[in-house]
C-alpha cells in the first residue's frame, strides 16, 4: 500500500505542479526579465510605443528617424526621430532600441562631441539644441540656438558647436564651454545640415533654397564655407542650377577630398510638358573641391554637378550622403525612391578628371550613373540620413516612413538586416497621405515627389515654374507653399482648381506626373495631410503674441480706410478686402492688381493666403518680386495691388514687419 | 676760434639743419612730437586705383578698405588685391563709407546707390526699392552687435540683421532739425550721428532716447568762446573716443569736442588746425585727427599740440608743421608725403595711419617708431 505521497499517479501529478509552477515563475520572471530588458524612455510620457490609431490622429507620434550618429566604437547608434520629440539609442549588434531620451520639440539633427562623450540634438521647433550625455544619456543641458535649428557639428577641439538655423537663414556659434551662443553668421537660403571637414578647419553648411534671383534665371544655390580659426564666413560657393542641397559628406583626400552634397536640378523655366521627355527633374550630388584662395580672398572652389539618375529613370529627392571612412564608397540617398546608390569614389574621381575640360557638361548628363554608381540597393520608406561605421564594415540608414533602420553590409554593399525602431504599426489617413507626399514613383520615370517641389514640409521651393502652357516663356508661375492652404480653395494661381482633390488628383495624374497618379482613397489621404501642414513657427511674432511699435503701426496700415491725406480708400484698394482675416488672409477670388507681363495669357490672379507670408519669398504670381517691399516699390505703379503710393518709406516698413507676423 | 673755423663750423651746423630737413627727421622735433609720420606710400591709379579720389579707409586686420568715387578697393601686404564695381555687385559705384562687423567679418559699404554687405566673397545689396532702406545715398555706416546703423539721405536706419527689421530715424520721430546723416559713430551704450545741418544726436541704446547737440547761434559761423558748444550744425562725421569719454565732430567750420561736462573748440585763427572745413574726424587715445581741406591735423590732447601734414603741390615733398601748445611753431620737411592736402578720411593700422585724399589713398608710417625697430 502506497501513502498519501505514495503513489506513482499522485507523485506524477504532484511533479506536473510542480513543473507547472516552476514554469510560472519562470515564465513571471521571463516576463519581467523581457520587461527590463524592454526599451527604457528616460523621460517619455504615454506617447510613442503602444499609441492607439485613434490617438495618433490627433497627433501623430510616429517615430520618423531622419538623423543618425555613432559612437566611436561603432556600439551605439543615436537616432534622431522628428515626429516623438526622442533620440533613440540601437544596440548595433544586437539590432534593438535600447534607450529612449526625450528632447525637445521637432529635433532634426545630431552630432556627436569628437571624444564622444557628448550627443547634441537640435530641436528644430524649440529653437534650442539638448546636450546629452552619451554615456549616461542624461540631458545635461539646453542651449539656445536661432530660429528652426536643424544641422549641426562641433569643432575639432569639441568646444564650438555650429548649429543651422534654417528660419533664421544663419548658423549659431555656440561656445560650449559657457553654453551661450557667441555670434550669428549668416548663411544662404534655407540652411539646413553642416558638416566639419576632415581637417577641421572649415565648416560646410548646405542651404536648401536657391539664392533669390530674378524668376527668369536658372537657381543658383550657395554652400556657405565657416574658417573655424576666424569663426567668419569665408566663401560662399556658387552651385549652380540646382536647389534643395542637403547633407555634406568630404571625401578623404587620398580620395580626391571632395565634397558630396546631394541637389536636384530643375529645369524649371522649361515648359513642365517636358517630363514625358526625361531630364527634367534630374537628382545628383554637387562635387566640390576647395581649390587655392582666390584673389577677393574668399579662397576659389571648383564645383562640378555630377547625376545620379539612369536615363530611364530616376532616383529622387537626394537627402543624406555618406562616405567609407577610406573614402571608397559614397552612399547617397534618394528619399523619394527608397534607394541608396552606391558610388564608387574611384570611378567618381576618373570621371571627374577625365571630363575636367568640359566640367560643366557633367550636369545635364544622363549616363555618369552608367561608369560611377555600383548598385542601388532598396531600403525602407523615405530613406534620409545616412552613416557608415568607424570601421568601415556597415552603414545605417534612417527610414523616415517606416520607423526602420537599414543596416548595410559595406564589404558586399548588400542589406543585411532592418532594425525596427518600435514606432506604431497602424498606418493613420496622415501618414499614409505622407508616405504619398514623399514617394517620387507616381511620377514618370519617378522624376519627383510632391516634397521635391514642396520641401522641408511643405515649403515652396522659391522657383517659378512653367507649368501652364506648351509655350517656352509664357505663364510661368511661382511655387506655392503648402503651409495652411485648407479653407484658402480654389488653387492655382488662376484658380481654376475647385479643390485640392483635383489639384493632386487628375490634374496631377496628367499634367505634372504624367502617370496614373494618385487613386481616390490616395488623393483623400493626400489632401488630409496636406492639410495638416502649417508653419511650425513664426519667429517675428512673440511669445505671448504682443505686437511690436512697428508691428502695431503697420497693422494700421493694413486695416486703414482713409490714405494719408484723409480721403477714403476704395475697397478694393484696401489691403483687408482682398486678403482678410476671416478668411486666413484671401479673399478666394481672381483679382487683377495689374501684375500681369506680356507673357501671361490672364490678368486676374488668385489671392494668394498671407499666413506665413514672411517665409515664402518671392512673391507676385510670376516670383518677380523678391522681397515684399518690391511688391509695392517695384510693381504696384498704379496703386492697383492696394493704395500704397500715398505711403512714405515708414509706413511701408512698418507694413512690412505686421505681415511678417501673419 | 678764427673766423675761418667760426664760418667753417656754420656752415656744417647749416648743413646738418638742411640734412635732417631733408630726410625728414628733425631730432629736435622728434624729441618733443615723437610719432611724427615722415613715410608716406601713395596708391593712386599709377598703382592699382580706379581713381585717385578716395572718399573713405578703413582697416580690417591686414586688409585696407577704401572707398572711391570709383568702387570699392582691398589691400592686402601692401599691394591692391583687388577693385570691387557695380560688376562685381556693389551697390553703387561711388563709395562713401565702410565698416567691418568684426564678429561676423562681413563688411558693410555705404554707397550712393545704396547699401551692400560683402560677405564670403558676395555682395548683398540693399536698396530703397528693395529692402527698408530710407533712402539710397549711404554716407555712413556702422556696426553694433546685431544692427546695422546706416546715416543716408533720409534719415538714418538701423537693420537688425537677425529678423531683417528695419526703422527709420528722421525729423518725424526723433529731433532731426535736417534728415541728412553723415557719419556714425558707436560707443558702448550710445550711438552718435552727424547730422548735416542739425548737429549731432545721440541715441542711448538702452532708453531709446535721443539727444541734440546743436550749434547755439543757430547757423551763423561764428564762435564766441571755447566752451560755447558745437561750432556748428553742418557737422560731415563724428567720432566717440571711449578713453577720454569725449565725442568730437568735424564740421564745415571748425572742430568740436565734448567730454559730458565741456566743450572744447578749435579754429584755425587760435590752433594748428589745417583748416576749419574739416571733412571728417577721427579720435583715439589722446590723439584727434582731422581731415581737412587743408591738410591732416592731429591734436594730441595731452601736450595740446597739433601737427598738420600737407603736401608741396610743387614738389610733390611733405610739410609737417607742429604748433606748440605756446604758440611756437615748427616746419619740418619730407621727402615723402600725404598723396594730396585735401583730405576725406583717416584709418589706423596698429601705429600706422592711412588716409583717403582727393587724390589717393596714402599709408604713412612713423619715422621714431621704425628706427627704434631696428
Amino acid at each position: 500500500m502506497m501513502g498519501r505521497r505514495g503513489s506513482p499517479v499522485a507523485q506524477m501529478k504532484r511533479w506536473e505542479e510542480a513543473a507547472i509552477g516552476i514554469a510560472a515563475i519562470a515564465m513571471i520572471l521571463a516576463s519581467l526579465l523581457m520587461v527590463a530588458t524592454k526599451p527604457v524612455r528616460v523621460s517619455a510620457a504615454g506617447r510613442g510605443m503602444g499609441a492607439t490609431v485613434e490617438r495618433l490622429e490627433g497627433r501623430a507620434w510616429y517615430l520618423s528617424p531622419v538623423a543618425l550618429q555613432i559612437s566611436h566604437d561603432g556600439l551605439w547608434l543615436y537616432v534622431v526621430c522628428e515626429d516623438s520629440d526622442v533620440m533613440l539609442v540601437v544596440d548595433t549588434r544586437a539590432g534593438r532600441v535600447v534607450r529612449s531620451v526625450e528632447v525637445g520639440k521637432r529635433p532634426k539633427g545630431i552630432a556627436i562631441s569628437p571624444d564622444g562623450k557628448t550627443l547634441y540634438v537640435s530641436d528644430e521647433a524649440s529653437n534650442a539644441v539638448t546636450e546629452i550625455d552619451a554615456q549616461s544619456f542624461a540631458v545635461r543641458r539646453t542651449l539656445a540656438a536661432g530660429w528652426g535649428p536643424v544641422g549641426l557639428t562641433t569643432d575639432r577641439a569639441g568646444e564650438v558647436l555650429y548649429v543651422a538655423n534654417t528660419l533664421g537663414n544663419d548658423v549659431s556659434v555656440i561656445d560650449l564651454r559657457t553654453g551661450m551662443e557667441r555670434k550669428r553668421l549668416e548663411a544662404g537660403h534655407y540652411p539646413e545640415y553642416v558638416a566639419l571637414s576632415r581637417d577641421g578647419s572649415r565648416v560646410y553648411v548646405a542651404n536648401l533654397l536657391a539664392r533669390l534671383a530674378a524668376p527668369d534665371q536658372p537657381p543658383v544655390s550657395e554652400l556657405t564655407v565657416i574658417d573655424c580659426a576666424k569663426q567668419v564666413v569665408a566663401a560662399r560657393v556658387d552651385v549652380q542650377g540646382v536647389i534643395q542641397m542637403r547633407h555634406i559628406a568630404e571625401l578623404p583626400a587620398s580620395a580626391g577630398g571632395y565634397v558630396l552634397v546631394p541637389f536636384m536640378r530643375p529645369k524649371n523655366l522649361n515648359p513642365l510638358v517636358q517630363i514625358p521627355q526625361g531630364g527634367y527633374l534630374t537628382h545628383g550630388v554637387a562635387v566640390i573641391r576647395p581649390a587655392r584662395e582666390s584673389a577677393d580672398g574668399a579662397g576659389s572652389y571648383r564645383v562640378s554637378e555630377v547625376l545620379l539618375d539612369n536615363i530611364d529613370h530616376y532616383y529622387a529627392d537626394g537627402f543624406g550622403v555618406a562616405a567609407t571612412v577610406e573614402g571608397r564608397w559614397a552612399l547617397v540617398t534618394a528619399s523619394g525612391a527608397d534607394v541608396v546608390s552606391v558610388v564608387d569614389a574611384v570611378k567618381l574621381r576618373g570621371l571627374l578628371v577625365r571630363s575636367a575640360a568640359r566640367r560643366m557638361e557633367l550636369a545635364n548628363r544622363l549616363d555618369s550613373a552608367n561608369a560611377i554608381v555600383e548598385g542601388r540597393v532598396a531600403t525602407g520608406r523615405n530613406p534620409t540620413d545616412v552613416i557608415a561605421s568607424a570601421d568601415g564594415r556597415f552603414a545605417y540608414i534612417a527610414n523616415r516612413m517606416d520607423d526602420t533602420i537599414s543596416v548595410m553590409d559595406m564589404t558586399r554593399r548588400q542589406m543585411v538586416s532592418t532594425i525596427d525602431l518600435g514606432g506604431p504599426k497602424e498606418l493613420t489617413r496622415r501618414r499614409r497621405g505622407e508616405r504619398l507626399f514623399y514617394n517620387a514613383s507616381y511620377c514618370y520615370q519617378g522624376q519627383m515627389a510632391c516634397a521635391t517641389c514642396h520641401p522641408h514640409e511643405g515649403l515652396s521651393d522659391g522657383l517659378a515654374w512653367s507649368l501652364e502652357t506648351p509655350q517656352l516663356g509664357r505663364d510661368v508661375v511661382e511655387n506655392r507653399t503648402l503651409y495652411s492652404i485648407a479653407g484658402t480653395e480654389p488653387f492655382k494661381w488662376n484658380g481654376k482648381n475647385p479643390d485640392l482633390e483635383t489639384q493632386d488628383g487628375p490634374r496631377t495624374a496628367m499634367y505634372i506626373f504624367r502617370s496614373q497618379g494618385f487613386n481616390s482613397s490616395e488623393v483623400e489621404d493626400l489632401v488630409g495631410y496636406i492639410f495638416s501642414l502649417h508653419l511650425g513657427q513664426n519667429p517675428h511674432v512673440a511669445a505671448d503674441g504682443t505686437l511690436t511699435e512697428a508691428q502695431a503701426r503697420g497693422r494700421a496700415v493694413f486695416f486703414r480706410d482713409k490714405s494719408s491725406s484723409g480721403a477714403v480708400i476704395p475697397p478694393m484698394q484696401r489691403c483687408y478686402t482682398c486678403h482678410s482675416p476671416l478668411t486666413h488672409f484671401t479673399s478666394r477670388v481672381q483679382v487683377n492688381v495689374g501684375t500681369a507681363t506680356k507673357y501671361d495669357t490672364i490678368s486676374a490672379f488668385d489671392v494668394p493666403q498671407l499666413e506665413g507670408v514672411v517665409m515664402k519669398p518671392p512673391y507676385l504670381h510670376n516670383g518677380e518680386a523678391l522681397e515684399l517691399e518690391d511688391i509695392w516699390t517695384l510693381f504696384n505703379p498704379e496703386d492697383k495691388h492696394g493704395l500704397t503710393s500715398d505711403m512714405n518709406k515708414a509706413q511701408l516698413n512698418d507694413l512690412i514687419e505686421y505681415l511678417k507676423t501673419l | 676760434m678764427t673766423m675761418q673755423a667760426w664760418m667753417m663750423r656754420r656752415v656744417l651746423v647749416v648743413a646738418g639743419w638742411l640734412f635732417a630737413a631733408m630726410v625728414g627727421v628733425s631730432v629736435q622735433s622728434a624729441a618733443q612730437t615723437p610719432g611724427l609720420y615722415t613715410r608716406w606710400i601713395n596708391y593712386t591709379p599709377a598703382n592699382g586705383f580706379p581713381t585717385g579720389e578716395v572718399f573713405c579707409v578703413t582697416v580690417d586686420g591686414a586688409r585696407v578698405w577704401a572707398g572711391t568715387s570709383h568702387g570699392l578697393v582691398m589691400l592686402e601686404g601692401g599691394r591692391v588685391k583687388k577693385v570691387f564695381t557695380q560688376e562685381d555687385g556693389l551697390a553703387g559705384r561711388a563709395v562713401m563709407s565702410v565698416a567691418v562687423d568684426k564678429e561676423s567679418g562681413d563688411v558693410w559699404v555705404g554707397t550712393f546707390g545704396g547699401l551692400s554687405r560683402y560677405s564670403g566673397g558676395k555682395f548683398t545689396n540693399y536698396t530703397n526699392m528693395t529692402s527698408g532702406l530710407a533712402n539710397d545715398l549711404v554716407y555712413g555706416v556702422a556696426v553694433q552687435g546685431q544692427s546695422v546703423w546706416v546715416a543716408t539721405g533720409a534719415g538714418v536706419n538701423r537693420l537688425d540683421t537677425r529678423t531683417g527689421s528695419w526703422s527709420i530715424f528722421n525729423e518725424t520721430n526723433a529731433p532731426f532739425a535736417e534728415p541728412w546723416g553723415y557719419g556714425i559713430s558707436v560707443a558702448k551704450e550710445k550711438i552718435y550721428f552727424a547730422v548735416w545741418g542739425g548737429g549731432v544726436l545721440s541715441y542711448d541704446l538702452a532708453t531709446q532716447a535721443w539727444k541734440p547737440f546743436t550749434d547755439p547761434d543757430g547757423e551763423m559761423e561764428l564762435v564766441l568762446y571755447r566752451n560755447q558748444g558745437l561750432i556748428h550744425n553742418i557737422v560731415s562725421s563724428v567720432s566717440y573716443n571711449e578713453e577720454t569719454k569725449t565725442f568730437w565732430a568735424s564740421t564745415y567750420f571748425g572742430l568740436s569736442g565734448y567730454d559730458g561736462r565741456n566743450w572744447h573748440n578749435y579754429l584755425t585763427k587760435d590752433s594748428g588746425l589745417a583748416s576749419n572745413f574739416i571733412n571728417a574726424v577721427h579720435s583715439r587715445g589722446d590723439e584727434v585727427w582731422a581731415s581737412t581741406q587743408g591738410g591732416l591735423s592731429e591734436l594730441d590732447t595731452r601736450t595740446n599740440t597739433w601737427v598738420s601734414y600737407r603736401r608741396d603741390a610743387k614738389t610733390g615733398r611733405g610739410e609737417i608743421l607742429v604748433t606748440h601748445a605756446d604758440g611756437s611753431k615748427e616746419r619740418i620737411a619730407t621727402e615723402t608725403s600725404v598723396a594730396h592736402t585735401y583730405i576725406l578720411n583717416t584709418d589706423f593700422q596698429g601705429d600706422d595711419i592711412w588716409v583717403a585724399t582727393a587724390q589717393g589713398l596714402s599709408h604713412g608710417m612713423r619715422a621714431v617708431r621704425k628706427e627704434q625697430g631696428k
